[in-house]
């Protein structure tokens, strides 16, 4: 009995190890990123709400902006998790993952709205998406990740932040 | 774009009038990913990051559910769709459902009466 936990333990040393290097690398840079984007289009106007404001009448029209983002947990995540569901609480290797996954959604729609040349965008919905099976559930043999689908309305505004 | 049509999320467009109202339409995709993106996800599992193959899929579902949903409102003789929102299901492990769905509705363009003032001219005054 002893044997056989000993022989799971050193089994799954390296991928705990390996998550626990290459995972922890992977979301530093990725926040840095974020940062770094959004340091970056500060005098962008990203707004929650229904109406345009300070919209400026110009063409192009109004349009909808759609990002979609799908990333994955490292398996230290997933081995945190997997103790965190016996004691129960907050699940904070998750709750960063999502985190991520929204922000990336949202730092997208900027850019899709800066390629097709707008300064502002109105009505950001961000929703968890199911890309098919469970998506944050880490049951064994399934890929625990964050789907995030996010819509908003690119348009000009007339002054810039 | 498809077609030369508006379409936001918003219930109204800045600097149009909704004149009339077409009514609702939608549009939806069923679509599985194939084993190999599985495959590619689980090694992905160990070491985090984006799943590429499964932000495709997403993308992928997404303009065919909208592009069904401009096809209808351009049969109903729409200019616009506005208010448009996306669901997604999981049908079973391993097939997703994304759904398109929005108003269909003709914009006018508001012609401003601007109040600048002309060299010349004196600026209107506002009965109110």
């Amino acid at each position: 009995m002893i044997g056989a936990i000993v022989n799971l333990l050193l089994f799954l040393a390296p991928f705990v190890v390996f998550g626990l290097i290459i995972g922890r690398t992977v979301e530093k840079q990725h926040f840095r990123r974020l940062d770094a984007y959004d340091a970056a289009h500060e005098g962008f106007l990203i707004t929650q709400i229904k109406s345009f404001p300070m919209a400026k009448h110009v063409e192009p029209a109004p349009s909808l902006v759609v990002a979609e983002v799908v990333i994955a947990s490292d398996y230290l995540k997933s081995w945190f998790a997997k103790w965190r569901n016996l004691f129960g609480g907050e699940v904070r290797s998750f709750q960063t993952l999502q985190t991520r996954a929204k922000r990336e959604a949202v730092a997208r729609l900027r850019q899709t709205a800066i390629d097709q040349g707008f300064n502002a965008m109105c009505n950001v919905r961000v929703e968890s998406a199911d890309v098919g099976g469970s998506t944050m559930v880490s049951r064994i043999g399934t890929a625990p990740m964050a789907a995030v689908i996010a819509t908003a309305t690119a348009y000009h505004t007339s002054s810039a932040v | 774009m498809q077609f030369a049509m508006i379409v936001t999320n918003t219930e109204t467009v800045a600097g149009y009038d909704i004149v009339a109202i077409r009514g609702l339409v939608q549009g939806n995709t069923v679509r599985a990913k194939h084993a190999g993106r599985d495959i590619a996800a689980s090694f992905k599992n160990l070491v985090g990051g984006e799943l590429k193959g499964y932000t495709e899929l997403l993308t992928e579902s997404r303009r065919e559910a909208m592009q069904r949903m401009l096809i209808q409102a351009q049969q109903l003789g729409a200019n616009a769709v506005v208010n448009v929102r996306f669901t997604t299901s999981a049908v079973t492990a391993g097939a997703a459902e994304l759904y398109a769905y929005g108003t269909a509705v003709s914009l006018e363009q508001i012609h401003e009466v601007r109040h600048k003032e002309k060299p010349g001219k004196a600026p209107e005054t506002e009965t109110s």
